[in-house]
């Protein structure tokens, strides 16, 4: 399969701030990617090589097998900040964009009308972008990368801002995208959207990556280390006997009543069951699944005291 | 994978959407058709309508006029001016080659060229009667309040009293009013003055009589010599110099390239800044380089200056025409001046949108825009200066100074009566195309860095840095 994205080492400095580091990525065509990272990290740098905004210092960047200046046409992109024309009608400003974008004015005005509906703003091609809400703004900008069919879609944080029933509609124009066979790649701090929507993830942390996997991979290598327990006493004694009893290398108490325990080397799942229903009577033992968060967490420096232990947990 | 419904296309169509959207913005616009549009109409259907106006409402003078006159010389001098000549030069002495020039338009041309000035030489219906007396309350004569009671109640146009002593040269002080005149509050300027001028020219006239010189050598002495200038130029060449209505048309070359270059410019300013405190900037660096974007948005305001200009320009050509006075500008001059309009656009403009660019709003903008202004205003000190010395050494340093450059080289080739010397403007055109692509290339470059930049302002040493980043 082709490559939609390639970038070989790319780095950029701005002044004495490393922005991006020796980033590298194969992102096959169709694949539909996750791009995680604190703030300041460099996702919005690198976003913008992508899109050959600015160029890299130093490295080799390919989008959709050439340039990314000469293939601006079949990229679509959501800028972090979004940006309308205030006094411009919202048809007009989807018109000037497709027209930039290389659309044939046949039949402009029908798709403009056609995504519009789609979106759910019907009948508002004739206001102008400032009489519209925040939300409605939003997913007007979003059309605005999506009304020239784009081979590739750049979203930087595509959910910023939007309540739960557009959130889901922008789901739905996402994976309807991937359906059509465009490659996806967004940016996003809603860890559980990233691990819902993507089948493959890059972390990157003060402009180094430091993570790229498919989710598949990143359960294999994270999950299994540890489980939940909801004792029937105290849940700190029961944190306490689970020490005692050797298999938990570490064990805390949390808020809600529950026991989080690390298992020590060498137990594998059976054994932790066992041993954990040896250690004092519970309501429910579960394996505990490492969470994209959790993660996201770890590898950018973060405490473990700050994961949600019940988030992700499966029964067991 | 393909996107079938996209079209292949070049640099320039990009651009050119670019550049009809930052068009439409300004010039489709209920406000730029109002400024561009009809108010040059407006001043050019008014300088033709006031005349006739003018004419159509020229109010008769009609009624009594009393004069105490104890001198007995000028009630019936001022009189017999008022019958015989009318209000003819009301409205001063007239140059002779303006005479002249009106006399000859009127005898050649019709329509509005001698509609308009045979108006300017309106005269109003006369109709007066004269109630002339030596002393107030003698001989039945009526008392000076009782005239001036016929006055208030509208029985009187005009009531005048005459210095005693105002006939005799040698008994008047010399700041001694010759005569008082009385009028009703809705006495008509223009009557006032006719009556003032008939009763100062017979007063004058008097006077000179009293000490013994005769009319005929009075009106030669009155004759005012005329001079004629020459400059001489070091080459030996010798051009009689320019009179007082040709000092007009430079200035008016030079703000009217002013006028439309600084209009687009501030209009790219503010769009620009607009684009970058609205975020649009980044959508439409997906879409189009930044190269494309800065050349789209400054060909797209050429556009609209130019709407103006040929509206402005061609309002003022038309005007000319029609005073008969369009020799004034020859077509070199007009040549000369598109060439550096495009010199003056490009440079104000490149200037205006890099420091757009650089800056998050208006307010930001003050600062580094007060630098841009300053090289703006001084074309506009330096006029009167080089208008009297279009070939002097200021004139031809200011003249290869860039950005004003363009707007001093038009006051020169204009104003000057002996021309400015070719190899003057072949160097400056030359120069300054060369320093507009100078510009250009740095506006870009800062464009392109500063579009992407938030926060602080930068300094006008940062702007450069901005320049030569990677």
């Amino acid at each position: 399969m082709s490559l939609a994205i390639q970038l070989e080492n790319i780095s950029k400095r701005f002044g004495s701030v490393q922005a991006v580091d020796e980033v590298s990525l194969e992102l096959p065509e169709g694949s539909l990617c996750g791009f995680l990272g604190p703030n300041g990290a460099g996702k919005s740098t690198t976003i913008r090589m992508l899109m050959s905004i600015i160029s890299p210092d130093s490295g080799v960047l390919r989008v959709l097998g050439g340039s990314a200046l000469d293939n601006k046409d079949r990229i679509g992109y959501l800028p972090e900040e979004r940006g309308l024309y205030r006094k411009m009608k919202v048809g007009e400003f989807l018109w000037y964009i497709a027209k930039l974008k290389g659309v044939h004015p046949t039949g402009l005005t029908q798709r403009i009308n056609d995504w519009l509906d789609r979106v759910q703003l019907p009948g508002v091609a004739k206001k102008r972008c400032e009489e519209l809400s925040k939300g409605m703004q939003q997913k007007v900008q979003l059309l605005s990368a999506l009304i020239h069919r784009p081979d590739l879609l750049i979203l930087d944080e595509p959910y910023s801002g939007l309540d739960p029933l557009n959130s889901r509609l922008i789901t739905e124009l996402i994976r309807d995208e991937q359906r059509r066979g465009a490659t996806i790649i967004f940016s996003t701090h809603q860890m559980h959207t990233a691990e819902a929507l993507c089948d493959r993830v890059l972390l990157i942390n003060k402009g180094k990556k430091v993570l790229d996997a498919n989710l598949s991979q990143l359960r294999a290598q994270h999950d299994g280390r540890g489980i939940v327990v909801e004792p029937a006493g105290d849940p700190q004694a029961y944190a306490d006997a689970a020490l005692a009893a050797g298999f938990a290398a570490r064990a805390e108490s949390t808020h809600k009543g529950l026991v989080e325990i690390e298992l020590r080397n060498g137990i594998g799942g059976n054994e932790a069951l066992n041993a954990a229903l040896a250690a004092g009577a519970c309501r429910a033992v579960s394996l505990r699944r490492l969470s994209l968060e959790d993660v996201f967490v770890q590898l950018v420096g973060g405490s473990r005291a700050d994961l949600h232990a019940d988030g992700g947990a499966a029964d067991v | 994978m393909s996107n079938a419904k996209t079209v292949r296309r070049s640099w320039w169509s990009r651009t050119g959407t670019i550049s009809w959207r930052e068009f439409k913005h300004t010039a489709l616009t209920k406000a730029f058709f109002f400024g561009a549009v009809v108010v040059p109409m407006l001043f050019l259907g008014v300088g033709f309508l006031v005349p006739f106006m003018v004419d159509k409402n020229a109010p008769p003078i009609k009624g009594t006029v009393a004069v105490i006159d104890p001198t007995g010389k000028i009630a019936a001098a001022a009189q017999h001016i008022i019958d015989t000549e009318g209000d003819t030069g009301l409205f001063g002495d007239m140059p002779a080659e303006a005479q002249e020039t009106i006399d000859t338009a009127v005898a050649t041309q019709g329509g509005g060229a001698s509609a308009m000035l045979a108006a300017a030489d309106t005269r109003s219906e006369i109709d007066l009667t004269w109630e002339i007396y030596a002393q107030e309350g003698v001989d039945g004569a009526p008392s000076i309040d009782a005239l001036k009671d016929e006055l208030k109640s509208g029985n009187l146009v005009a009531l005048i009293l005459v210095n005693p002593n105002g006939a005799d040269a040698k008994a008047t002080a010399p700041n001694e009013a010759g005569l008082s005149i009385f009028v009703p509050t809705s006495s008509s300027p223009k009557h006032q003055r006719l009556i003032g001028r008939a009763f100062e020219t017979a007063l004058q006239d008097a006077r000179v009589r009293s000490l013994g010189i005769t009319d005929a050598d009075f009106d030669r002495v009155r004759q005012r010599p005329q001079a004629e200038t020459f400059r001489i130029s070091p080459t030996g060449g010798e051009a009689e110099e320019i009179n007082g209505a040709r000092m007009l048309i430079p200035a008016g070359f030079m703000f009217l390239m002013w006028i439309c270059v600084f209009t687009s410019a501030n209009q790219l300013l503010t769009s620009t800044i607009e684009e970058k405190s609205n975020k649009v900037m980044e959508v439409l660096l997906a879409a189009a380089s930044p190269m494309q974007l800065l050349a789209g948005k400054i060909l797209g305001q050429a556009l609209v200056s130019v709407i103006m200009l040929v509206m402005y320009g061609g309002a003022a050509i038309a005007g000319l025409t029609a005073a008969s006075m369009n020799d004034l500008i020859t077509t070199s001059d007009l040549i000369l001046f598109a060439l550096y309009f495009i010199m003056a656009y490009f440079m104000i403009a490149t200037l205006m949108v890099a420091v757009g660019s650089a800056v998050s709003d208006l307010r930001e903008a003050q600062s580094l825009v007060g630098p841009v202004m300053i090289l703006l205003i001084i074309p506009i000190m330096l006029w009167l200066p080089i208008s009297e010395s279009p070939n002097g050494m200021l004139a031809t340093i200011a003249s290869f100074v860039p950005p004003g450059m363009p707007f001093i080289m038009i006051l020169r080739v204009t104003a000057a009566n002996e021309p400015v010397p070719m190899w003057q403007i072949i160097a400056s055109l030359v120069w300054g195309y060369g320093a507009m692509f100078g510009m250009l290339w740095l506006g870009a470059r800062i464009f392109r860095v500063g579009v992407l930049m938030q926060g602080k302002p930068p300094t006008p040493k940062e702007l450069l840095k901005w320049a030569f980043v990677r």
